[in-house]
């Protein structure tokens, strides 16, 4: 071990462009991961909060344009095994200074899953905003919202960033904003086990609605598979981006080192033992970048979770999960970016140690 | 290991530099390769250190061609050692690393760098030692395995005439304790400490005497 780190340090100039070069790479995986993992976790958390069922307008790509019957949940609260049936209307609008805010008509009996700060729960002509915001605007006690007035009643606490930069009002008012009746029920159960059966007979209302389970929803929503579909792409960029800098650089690397290789191979070292050399050089170069670009990211994700500009709204999370796949792409990264260099190494002819000096 | 080369010729590129060499290198001898620059001794010293694949003719090992030894680099580490002019330490190690590098048996670094009297500068970087300091750290890297030969090229070309005269009376004592030398020297000096000097003009051997 001792020989790849005096390696290292011998050739410190390309090891930190290297070393930059990774960290770069990695720190635009995590961040970008943990971007869109935060988007679709939060709004799957939203979408969680009471509801073990979602109901949505059939056939709709995302649940800001769905408009369901509000007046279906009380059938739906009916149903033998409903707890409780909650309607939600999504929207979005302008709040100046900002030029977008989410705006969330919610029927009172949704009130109870926000925690409330200071103030009231909102009545007619009133809304209550998430903390985030509330500060964001610095404490206001009117806003405009579609060139209507309303009060702020009161002030709430969500650990949802979409929540928390957000502004909630009761359904009625929002669905005189945003023209619709509802966006989606959320139905919690008594009983999960019965959530299929129950599923069914939502289905069976109406032609025009569509139940599933928060779960199933989920994982279908097309509107995460994008998200999720564009880090992806750009994670994948980045992984290119990483290999083919760690490529150019070993390949400078190996013909500074020519004469060093050219000696081991004069010596009988095999090829597979000058491969492993060079892949333990840039091994220790990714965990020491992956280390860095781990600790950047959550400094990173952690301003911009706290500034004001983003609202709350991005609100990435490493988690357990992500930094185990980070690591292994590291590595990967590591070991493809050097793999060519290195089997060019592997195959330098020690002729070449004595046509330098020979006669 | 007595090394038999027959017909050897080699080209670079178009130009011809050996022209039919035939050379025994006998078991445990030290044996010279003279020669005016050109003359083709560094090519044939190359050849018969398996570094270099001759255009026509065959060199055997203990009677075996090259294709009959089975792994190269495994026949490198345990028959051959290599002394380069530049000696060729790697900058970031030790002396002792870089004994170390090539050392198939980690037990025999101390006694051998005692032996050649660089014992104290184990943990010095070849640009801390003198000259003739660096050169026979190479010298033990090349004998650490206990190979049959070693070969030399110009292993005495930067250094000054007591410590080249040192090279080679290190090598005559270890040749004299069964190691075999193969030098490739335009230095004349070295005809006083060689057993055998194959003298070497335009590409053909011009005379050996023993």
């Amino acid at each position: 071990m001792i020989t790849p780190i005096k390696a290292l340090r011998k050739n410190r100039f390309k090891t930190a462009l290297i070393f930059i070069s990774m960290s770069v790479s990695i720190a635009a995986i995590f961040l970008i991961s943990a971007i869109s993992g935060g988007v679709v976790s939060m709004y799957s958390a939203m979408l969680k909060t009471d509801g073990d069922i979602i109901v949505t307008q059939k056939g709709i790509a995302d649940t800001f344009f769905s408009d369901i019957n509000r007046s279906l949940s009380v059938s739906i609260e009916k149903m033998e095994g409903v707890k409780e049936a909650s309607a939600l209307i999504l929207g979005a609008a302008p709040v100046d200074p900002l030029p977008i805010v989410g705006i969330y008509g919610a029927s009172e009996n949704r009130y109870k899953s926000y925690l409330l700060k200071q103030g009231t729960y909102p009545k007619s002509g009133e809304v209550m905003l998430g903390s985030k915001i509330y500060e964001t605007l610095k404490k206001p006690t009117k806003i405009v919202l579609s060139k209507k007035t309303f009060v702020v009643s009161g002030v709430f606490k969500s650990r949802i960033g979409f929540e928390d930069g957000g502004v909630v009002m009761n359904l009625t008012d929002a669905g005189e904003l945003f023209h619709k009746s509802a966006s989606i029920f959320l139905i919690s159960l008594d009983d999960l086990g019965k959530s299929e059966g129950i599923v069914k007979q939502i289905n069976s209302l109406s032609s025009d609605i569509e139940a599933k389970t928060t779960e199933s929803f989920i994982d279908s929503y097309n509107q995460f598979k994008i998200i999720k579909t564009s880090s992806d792409v750009i994670g994948a960029m980045a992984f290119l981006m990483g290999i083919l800098g760690i490529v150019s650089m070993m390949s400078m690397v190996v013909n500074d080192r020519k004469g060093e290789f050219g000696i081991m191979r004069s010596i009988g070292l095999s090829s597979t033992t000058i491969i492993v050399k060079l892949l333990s050089e840039t091994l220790i170069i990714a965990i020491l970048a992956y280390a860095v670009a781990l600790g950047a990211s959550l400094g990173i994700l952690e301003m911009i979770e706290h500034a004001d500009k983003f609202q709350g709204y991005i609100n990435g999370e490493i988690t357990a999960a992500l930094m185990i796949k980070v690591f292994i792409v590291s590595v990967t990264m590591a070991l493809f970016g050097t793999l060519l260099p290195a089997v060019y190494a592997s195959r330098i002819d020690p002729m070449s140690l004595i046509q330098r000096g020979g006669a | 290991m007595k090394i038999e080369a027959r017909g050897l010729e080699h080209f670079y590129g178009h130009e011809k530099v050996l022209n039919g060499v035939d050379i025994e290198i006998l078991p445990g001898s030290f044996t010279a390769i003279i020669g005016e620059s050109g003359s083709g001794k560094t090519t044939v010293l190359s050849i018969l250190s398996t570094l270099l694949q001759p255009s026509l003719g065959s060199v055997r090992y203990d009677g075996k061609l090259l294709n009959e030894l089975g792994n190269i680099d495994h026949f490198r580490q345990h028959n051959i050692g290599f002394v380069f002019q530049f000696h060729y330490l790697i900058s970031y190690l030790t002396l002792r690393e870089n004994i170390a590098l090539a050392a198939l048996d980690a037990t025999l670094i101390d006694p051998l760098m005692g032996s050649l009297g660089i014992e104290r500068l184990g943990k010095r970087y070849s640009d801390e030692v003198s000259g003739g300091e660096r050169q026979r750290a190479a010298i033990a890297r090349a004998l650490i395995n206990h190979p049959s030969v070693v070969f030399a090229d110009e292993p005495t070309g930067n250094l000054d005439s007591k410590n080249a005269l040192g090279v080679y009376e290190l090598f005559r004592e270890f040749s004299r304790a069964g190691t075999g030398f193969v030098v490739a020297s335009h230095d004349k000096k070295i005809a006083d400490y060689a057993d055998v000097i194959i003298e070497m003009e335009d590409g053909i051997v011009k005379q050996i005497h023993k």
